[in-house]
């Protein structure tokens, strides 16, 4: 039996593990010190590395992703902790300007080795300022990698990967994942960026899905086999490099595709997706329009009923899938 | 500092409203009712207070988030602030905004802020535009110790006396940003030299004195309202309650809580003004009654108001709604 | 005034009837309380009686249509007098009329989103139904009835599926030819491959001909039911089947005593069938997985032993029941038995009939069939399949060879709730019982 762990024991536990094999890798960003992160994500690291590699920092996200994006221009390999997502749009400058183009700008001659977290994503009650995802910002930039965990044993394997790496990664967590279980070895491993997870086999529908969507698609596709829809769910673990591979092998399969991010829908990676399986030899196979279900085009509202309904819930992804299944659209 | 009987009544039923509404919306968070977090300032009302009040009725504020004082100082209704805590369709913001931001504009509240450091630049701005529109408006721009260390504040204190703004800055330095200590890089006095370097007047108060508070911003107000470009005070204070609802307090000592809580803002201005006899201990009772009954008839409206209807979910976001 | 007929509502989980016929003529008289015509749900037959008494016109079902519950289908007349307005046709479950726009008060709420976008688009809003709260229109309600009027199909334009287009380029198949299963007529790859196929059974047509059409019969009420429950059953069902002999000697000899007594009294003779009831409901009593039913999450074990026993129809099959056959003697099993087969050959089941059954029972032995697999009926956990009892050369208990008459009985089990040795143990025990029909009263 392998152990199991919650998906921020796992951030945690592959933060810690990678610090101890590599002296170069440390920490930075508000509160993670004594404070053990907003999310006590990195809680005991200080006692056990000490504030020269768990580095707090006053307010100021420009600096930390900046003194990020420097130390790995010098051979460190910093993991940088953005609060809450919202804030990387304070972080980006030195992101998207500088840590993004380095390598390119410089004729290859230099490498940023840097790894930003955020945890991203509504649900907590915390409004506008605290509740969104951006991941696709970030999609947009060549010379960023952007990764999105949903299991416990993904972050691991990802995250491990993520500082290895050589290039600046975006790392997104979300929120409502934190305390979700699931089995992680207790050693290292990795798993290679660019690679999808067929979290679910099946016949009918193919879901691509991000984030805590897809553990809703999952919930959603138990109830749908009641029914006899028998749904494959994709989930890409990677928007930047993207796995376009297993999504085409999975909607020439099924013929029907749905996809499902929180982000919202206009400008979000769903509009990726379609394209990329627009453009390619699925389109021929596909016998419905390709569906996205994706964010309200609304800032995440603090009443508790409007957040709900902002984002795709497993009830709207069993409706939109059975729809699409049986034909309807 | 002197003042009457009615100004001081005044005074202390603004931060006892404020406590006792701050109290009221933990117990109803505790109790399930208010979700999401919010950002207690139980300890600081002098510096709420005590800044605002030296402003006229058409002057401005921006606020921070964790500003209920400001906009409780600022004469919000009590009723409308709850009911937005309670995120009910008649709360001030609608339900869309919650405790982190509210805001009621009509009344010169231009709004609380989810983003540390996210209302200074803006507060140029406002400055820019009361200074363009000449009706001699000025604005009080609140924003923390945590604040003072993001690029926002240094850019905007450099445009602030480029444009000569009419803008009085209020720092509240409650000592820690989340769990960093502000003194790890910077005091009080610190925070107001900044004044000094882009060329301003700034000076920094014991931030639980209201009269203090009061009069170092008469003073400011003043420098700003002549035209003088903008101005910065700094209140030392100390927030009682942890950063957020999520805060478990491991970054301070119980023994610096509880010395700060010997310094209870409410507490001084109550001895003062028993002490020049400007108020008896029977007039304080009426007043804290009063406060407690204002709170208690806000939250009995929140909890009968009707939530926001979801078919308007998406409505709001562009003009005109 | 005249007085409607409706597709009436006969059950609880029914939501549309068969007409199966007309037992009156339009034009003739009817009373109150005559058959009027027969309707079918999937369970049963109905005599449906005439709600007053008039003349019958205005019939706007014929037999074989499947028409929504509540549904208006005739009109009872007074004489002289005309079929009321906009009284034919009535709509079918298959078609469904827009339903006429309705003039919207001047109380009407419309969100000014909703105004904006109506009035930007050219949408009537009267010609919306609210579903918001306080009945007032919103945005929602203005983009679903753009989606409606915005209709995808262009003249001169083929409405198909890429991959409709791409099976018909790789087979040259003329898109234009074809009729969409789609949403508003889109065409599928399945159409394409339906056109495949048709093409090449006309081929095979033309080689072989000429051929007689075959006959056309339609799939409606019992018979659609039966194959809709079929094939549920039969997919979703994962069936394990055992099958053991019984040697029948000593149940015959225990039916020819209760007969010889129930003739000489001249009470009813006991079947084979009320035996086997009595002696497997009796089994079950100390075997409840097999007398169970798997419901969602939940394995519910049942307290009372219904047993079904399965009626070869004409026309189909139905499965009325013998309830609490554990508590019941065998002469009234046996009266029941015979009035629940007579009745379900007459077509006079009610639903308390077929209601209720744990457990089946399928008797082909009349017909001669030595041994058959069934299907369970689900939510049932288990059918029992019985062969025809003949005489067979086996070895007895000291090897001779002897003629015994011996049955051979075959149970299909679910095997998400019952294991293997769940079953064998019921199979086997049950085999000893009929062995040993002493056994029943222990």
């Amino acid at each position: 039996m392998v152990r199991e762990i919650t998906y921020l024991e796992a951030v945690r536990e592959a933060m810690t593990q990678e610090m101890e094999r590599d002296p170069k890798v440390f920490l930075i960003g508000e509160d993670v010190g004594l404070y053990g992160g907003a999310f006590q994500v990195s809680y005991g690291m200080l006692e056990k590395f000490g504030p020269e590699r768990i580095v707090d920092t006053p307010i100021t996200e420009l600096g930390i992703a900046g003194a990020a994006t420097g130390a790995a221009l010098v051979g460190m390999r910093p993991i940088a902790e953005i609060m809450f997502m919202d804030f990387t749009t304070l972080a980006s400058e030195q992101l998207v300007n500088q840590a993004a183009k380095l390598r390119f700008m410089f004729g290859g001659r230099a490498t940023d080795p840097m790894v930003l977290r955020t945890p991203a994503g509504s649900g907590t009650g915390a409004a506008e300022h605290h509740s969104q995802s951006f991941e696709n910002w970030f999609v947009h930039v060549p010379g960023l990698k952007v990764v999105m965990p949903t299991t416990p044993y993904d972050v691991k394997g990802l995250l491990i990967e993520s500082i290895r790496d050589d290039n600046p990664v975006v790392f997104i967590e979300h929120k409502l994942l934190y305390k979700s279980k699931g089995p992680v070895p207790e050693e290292m491993y990795t798993i290679p960026l660019g690679k999808a997870d067929v979290k679910r086999a099946g016949r009918d529908l193919t879901i691509v899905a991000t984030g805590v969507m897809v553990q809703r698609s999952l919930a959603a596709a138990d109830q749908l086999a009641q029914e006899g829809i028998d749904i494959e769910i994709v989930d890409p673990r990677t928007l930047r490099p993207l796995d376009t591979e297993t999504i085409i092998a999975s909607v020439k399969k099924t013929g029907k595709v749905l996809i499902v991010h929180e982000a919202v829908k206009t400008g979000g990676f769903g509009g990726e997706l379609a394209a990329v399986i627009a453009e390619s030899e699925a389109f021929g196979y596909l016998e419905a329009p390709i569906l996205r279900l994706a964010g309200k085009e609304v800032p995440i509202p603090y009443n508790r009923n409007l957040e709900y309904h902002a984002v795709p819930q497993v009830e709207n992804i069993i409706e939109k899938a059975r729809e699409l299944a049986q034909l309807k659209v | 500092m002197e003042v009457t009987k009615e100004i001081a009544e005044q005074y202390l039923l603004q931060m006892y409203q404020i406590r006792v509404f701050e109290e009221q919306a933990e117990k109803s968070y505790m109790a399930g009712k208010i979700h999401g977090t919010m950002h207690l300032s139980i300890g600081q009302e002098a510096s709420a207070v005590g800044s605002v009040s030296a402003l006229g009725p058409k002057d401005l504020i921006l606020s921070t988030h964790r500003g209920h004082g400001h906009c409780i100082a600022k004469g919000a209704d009590l009723k409308l602030m709850m009911a937005e805590f309670y995120g009910k369709a008649n709360g001030y913001c609608r339900g869309r905004g919650g405790s982190m931001h509210i805001a009621d504009v009509a009344s010169g509240n231009l709004g609380a802020n989810g983003v540390v450091g996210g209302g200074i630049p803006m507060a140029v701005g406002v400055g820019l535009g009361l200074k363009m529109q000449n009706e001699g408006k000025i604005l009080l721009s609140f924003f923390g110790d945590g604040a003072a260390s993001t690029g926002a504040f240094h850019e905007s204190m450099t445009l602030s006396v480029l444009y000569q703004v009419p803008v009085v800055y209020v720092c509240e330095n409650n000592q820690y940003a989340m769990s960093f200590p502000s003194n790890k890089w910077t005091t009080s006095e610190g925070l107001a030299s900044f004044a000094a370097c882009y060329g301003m007047p700034g000076k920094s108060v014991d931030g639980n004195d209201l009269l203090a508070v009061l009069e170092a911003t008469e003073e400011a107000v003043e420098h700003v309202r002549n035209g003088n470009g903008p101005a910065l005070v700094v209140c030392d204070t100390y927030r009682w309650r942890g950063h957020s609802k999520s805060d478990r307090n491991r970054y301070r000592s119980q023994e610096e809580i509880d010395a700060w809580k010997e310094k209870d803002p409410i507490e001084r201005f109550k001895n003062h003004m028993i002490e020049k006899k400007t108020l008896t201990i029977d007039d304080i009772e009426k007043i804290k009654a009063q406060a407690d009954a204002d709170i208690e008839n806000a939250r009995l409206f929140a909890e009968s108001s009707p939530d926001p209807d979801v078919s308007t979910l998406e409505e709001g976001v562009y003009a005109p709604w | 005034m005249a007085i409607e007929v409706i597709m009436p509502k006969v059950d609880m989980d029914q939501e549309t009837g068969t007409v199966v016929e007309w037992c009156k003529n339009p034009g003739e008289q009817v009373k109150t309380g005559e058959i009027i015509l027969v309707i079918e749900t999937d369970k049963v037959a109905v005599d449906v009686e005439s709600p007053g008494t008039g003349i019958l016109e205005g019939v706007s079902a014929k037999p074989g249509e499947v028409i929504p519950i509540g549904t208006v289908i005739a009109y009872l007349l007074a004489e002289g007098e005309a079929l009321p307005q906009g009284a034919a046709p009535t709509p079918k479950v298959e078609s469904s009329l827009p339903t006429p726009p309705q003039e919207i008060s001047t109380g009407q709420v419309v969100t000014p989103v909703a105004k904006n976008m109506a009035a930007a688009h050219g949408i009537d809003l009267n010609a919306i139904a609210p579903s918001g709260k306080g009945q007032k229109i919103t945005k929602a309600d203005v983009a679903a009835q753009l989606a409606k009027e915005s209709a995808p199909v262009v003249a001169g334009k083929i409405y198909a599926a890429p991959a409709a287009r791409r099976v018909a380029r790789e087979n040259q198949v003329d898109l234009a030819a074809l009729q969409g299963s789609g949403p508003q007529g889109r065409i599928q790859s399945n159409d394409v491959f339906a056109s495949l196929e048709q093409q090449d059974h006309q081929t095979q047509l033309q080689v072989v001909a000429p051929i007689v059409e075959p006959e056309i019969i339609p799939l409606i009420g019992m018979r659609r039911t039966i194959a809709e429950r079929m094939t549920a059953n039969y997919q979703n069902v994962p069936h394990i089947k055992f099958t053991s002999r019984v040697i029948m000697s000593g149940i015959t000899e225990a039916r020819n005593t209760l007969n010889a007594v129930a003739e000489k009294s001249g009470a009813q003779k006991i079947s084979v069938t009320a035996l086997l009831v009595k002696q497997i409901a009796t089994t079950l009593r100390r075997h409840p997985y097999l007398n169970s039913s798997l419901k969602g999450d939940e394995i519910l074990l049942h307290q009372d032993i219904n047993i079904g026993v399965a009626v070869a129809l004409e026309n189909g099959l139905i499965v009325p029941v013998v309830k609490n056959a554990d508590k019941k003697g065998l002469a009234e099993i046996a009266a029941e038995v015979n009035d629940l087969a007579a009745r379900a050959r007459a077509g006079k089941l009610v639903n308390a009939d077929v209601k209720g059954g744990t457990f089946t029972i399928s008797n082909l032995g009349p017909f001669g069939i030595e041994q058959f697999d069934a299907i369970i009926n689900a939510p049932e956990a288990a059918i029992l399949a019985i062969g025809a009892t003949q005489l067979e050369a086996i070895p007895d208990e000291s090897g001779q060879i002897v003629a015994r008459p011996i049955m051979r009985m075959t149970l299909s089990a679910d095997h998400r709730i019952v294991d293997g040795a769940v079953a064998a143990r019921f199979v086997a025990e049950l085999k000893t019982v009929l062995e040993n029909p002493i056994l029943m009263v222990y």
